[in-house]
């Protein structure tokens, strides 16, 4: 019995030795949000069109989880965002992080020196925490910034927000009355359990208990088909949080055009842009895989005849 | 007088609660908004309506009065049949010509009735005793006609359907990765726990401690021994690259299956010192006194006689691994859990059905399937 199970995993063994790391196929993943699904199948689209064979992983974790599988080399490349670098080296108030291209040059050297990860070219578009007021009394109030939104307050406006804890009680909501100079009350904080976007954005849709003001992401889709205005983060409090994807340096190295193919791609992206490719993931239903293709086609990065 | 059935009295009562209070239909403007109700008069011709009420109150009064199982059994389905093309057609009315984001979903009170009429179904099909085979046969009729049901596109418009028609191709792949993982860890579970439960058995001693352990193992909830397998493997694969090579990571199909298989291991040994324990001193004496050896006693008597409480114990660990998979979903080991948690994040309450509901099917199907494994052993002992 012992000598089987012996032979078995010698067996096994020289099974998976025999396939050489060239004519791997890179494997995309991302995590479990819509949004990171969405992009990392439009990269996995691209690097086919291409013509680098690719494996489909999408939505495998949260982040933990698949920044562990990028580590452990179980996956190739995900996309990630800029200022969770933060939370990965153990630094986030680093102010460097507030910063689009600092926080992309800090997160790329310290990853790629700890981790022998590439972090590929950024896309301009920033999906951190900001706040989202109702169209009509974003119109009533004449709200386009948070300093506006600070103003309002200030002035005794009629604010109800709802989020999560985590954003009510430790440093987002805190960080943003510190720099813009507000304070809401607790009567005007509306903590919503499990604090998915999606269900403040619904609650400020639907007025429920006068909320007039949701927590968000800054390219969420939901925004839009709420028909909420998304409020400047005028002072740069927020980290940014742009999407970027990363990939081992090992398999940059066997397949450099990597690089060259994606960087377009991203720098395509603009906050809006996502918005309104995420409502069709989230609001409508589409796959994720469907949307990134459309957009890929209608943007010419893959010619139609190329597509599924 | 005849006598007011109990049980029917109770699901009339719950399912014309639920047609007063819930709506059968709801309208969504998106996916993750929640939805209007829709009333039935408003959407479908009278006739259909009248129709629709007949065959529940038809149902309602059988439930209360006719105790012969064939009636009982006849009516239920025909209530649910009714019910199910009802609110289909409804979809279909409600739903315009290619409209992709409007949704129709069936109501709270679409969910009670149905639950209540399935419950008359199985009680009458209870109490109509039908063999092993048979019950087996009836579950492969109503899961093709189920199946033939919604592959006719009738169904189409309705919301869960929607979210399928999305997700088809990753639908069928996860399917595999679920079943893959719950098979596969019962598979390795029961080559390691039958020895181990027949060891136990001879081994009075050691059996404290080995069921003692194991018994620790059931109390870690399973999402933490999920994280807890998470470290050790990555360092494993990290230190053995050969390992990593063969799917051997910290996380994925690896830590999922691992913990799916220590979850395996408590209700087969247990059953299986139980059964053996259950087969009389006199039959195994007797055995030895025909000149059998331990090993032909083993295999020829105690083994066979203790089956029917063994394979209570798969059945026991094939359930309840249908339903641990789902949390795989959240390390990388995918199945239809990734459905459930991804329609959480969104709040897409259809998307989490996509993936709950099937869930179901497999572990009540799979439960009904090794019971009549059970009684069949039951029935013709060796």
């Amino acid at each position: 019995m012992a000598r089987f199970f012996q032979a078995l995993v010698l067996a096994i063994l020289l099974l998976a030795n025999t396939t050489t790391p060239a004519s791997q196929p890179v494997v995309v993943s991302s995590k479990l949000s819509s949004e990171s699904a969405m992009i990392g199948q439009m990269i996995r689209l691209l690097l086919e069109a291409h013509g680098i064979p690719t494996v489909d992983r999408m939505a495998i974790g949260a982040t933990p989880i698949v920044r562990k599988a990028l580590l452990s080399g179980e996956i190739d490349l995900y996309v990630e965002y800029t200022g969770n670098a933060g939370f990965f080296f153990n630094r986030p108030d680093d102010p460097a992080w507030k910063d689009l291209q600092r926080g992309y040059d800090l997160g790329a050297r310290l990853d790629l020196e700890a981790n022998r990860i590439v972090w590929l070219a950024p896309a301009a578009a920033s999906n951190s925490w900001a706040l989202a007021v109702r169209r009509d009394v974003a119109k009533q109030n004449r709200l386009a910034t948070m300093s506006d939104f600070a103003r309002w307050v200030r002035e005794g406006g009629e604010v109800i927000l709802a989020c999560s804890a985590e954003f009510a009680n430790a440093g987002t909501l805190k960080s943003l009355e510190k720099t813009y100079a507000f304070h809401l009350e607790p009567r005007q904080k509306i903590v919503l359990a499990g604090g998915e976007t999606a269900a403040t954005i619904g609650a400020a849709a639907a007025r429920t208990n006068g909320i007039n003001t949701a927590m968000v992401y800054g390219t969420d889709g939901g925004i839009v088909a709420a028909d909420l205005v998304l409020l400047e983060d005028d002072k740069h409090d927020q980290p940014v949080y742009a999407p970027v994807p990363i990939v081992r340096e090992a398999v940059l190295k066997a397949r450099p055009e990597i690089a060259g193919i994606v960087r377009p791609l991203m720098e395509s992206f603009t906050r809006e842009s996502l918005q309104a490719l995420n409502a069709r993931v989230q609001i409508d239903g589409e796959s994720s895989e469907a949307v990134a293709g459309d957009y890929l086609r209608a943007t010419g990065f893959i010619r139609p005849a190329a597509g599924r | 007088m005849q006598r007011i059935d109990r049980l029917g009295a109770l699901l009339s009562l719950v399912a014309a609660c639920a047609l007063a209070l819930a709506p059968l239909v709801v309208l969504k403007a998106n996916r993750i908004v929640p939805g209007q109700p829709q009333a039935l008069l408003d959407v479908l011709p009278a006739w259909t309506v009248l129709l629709l009420y007949g065959v529940l109150a038809t149902a309602a009064t059988v439930a209360l009065r006719v105790q012969a199982p064939r009636v009982r059994l006849v009516v239920a389905l025909t209530g649910m049949i009714t019910l199910a093309l009802a609110v289909a057609t409804a979809a279909n009315d409600l739903t315009p010509e290619g409209n992709r984001v409007l949704r129709v979903a069936p109501g709270a009170g679409f969910w009670i009735v149905m639950i209540a009429l399935g419950l008359l179904a199985t009680d009458a099909l209870t109490r109509l005793k039908p063999g092993p085979l048979l019950r087996v046969v009836i579950l492969v009729v109503v899961l093709a006609a189920l199946l033939a049901a919604l592959g006719s596109g009738f169904f189409d418009d309705l919301s869960i359907m929607r979210e399928y028609a999305v997700n088809a191709t990753r639908f069928a792949r996860e399917a595999r990765q679920h079943l893959m993982l719950a098979l596969g860890s019962l598979a390795a579970a029961v080559m390691v726990a039958l020895p181990l439960g027949v060891f136990c058995h001879r081994q009075p001693r050691l059996k404290a401690a080995v069921l003692g352990t194991l018994n620790f193992v059931q109390t870690i909830p399973s999402i933490a021994l999920f994280g807890i397998l998470m470290a050790p493997l990555a360092a494993l694969a990290a230190a053995w690259p050969a390992l990593a090579s063969i799917g051997v990571s910290g996380i994925g199909t690896a830590p999922a299956a691992i913990a799916l298989f220590l979850y395996s291991l408590l209700p087969i040994v247990g059953n299986t010192v139980v059964g053996l324990a259950r087969v009389s001193p006199a039959t195994v004496d007797a055995a030895h006194g025909m000149g059998l050896t331990d090993w032909q006693t083993l295999r020829q008597v105690e083994l066979p006689l203790a089956l029917p409480t063994i394979l209570t114990g798969i059945r026991i660990v094939l359930v309840q691994n249908i339903g641990l998979v789902t949390i795989a979903a959240l390390i990388g080991g995918g199945g239809f859990g990734t459905f459930v948690f991804q329609g959480i994040g969104q709040t897409a309450i259809d998307l989490v059905l996509l993936g709950a509901i099937p869930v179901v099917v497999l572990a009540f199907s799979a439960s009904v399937v090794l019971d009549a494994i059970a009684d069949l052993t039951r029935r013709v002992p060796r």
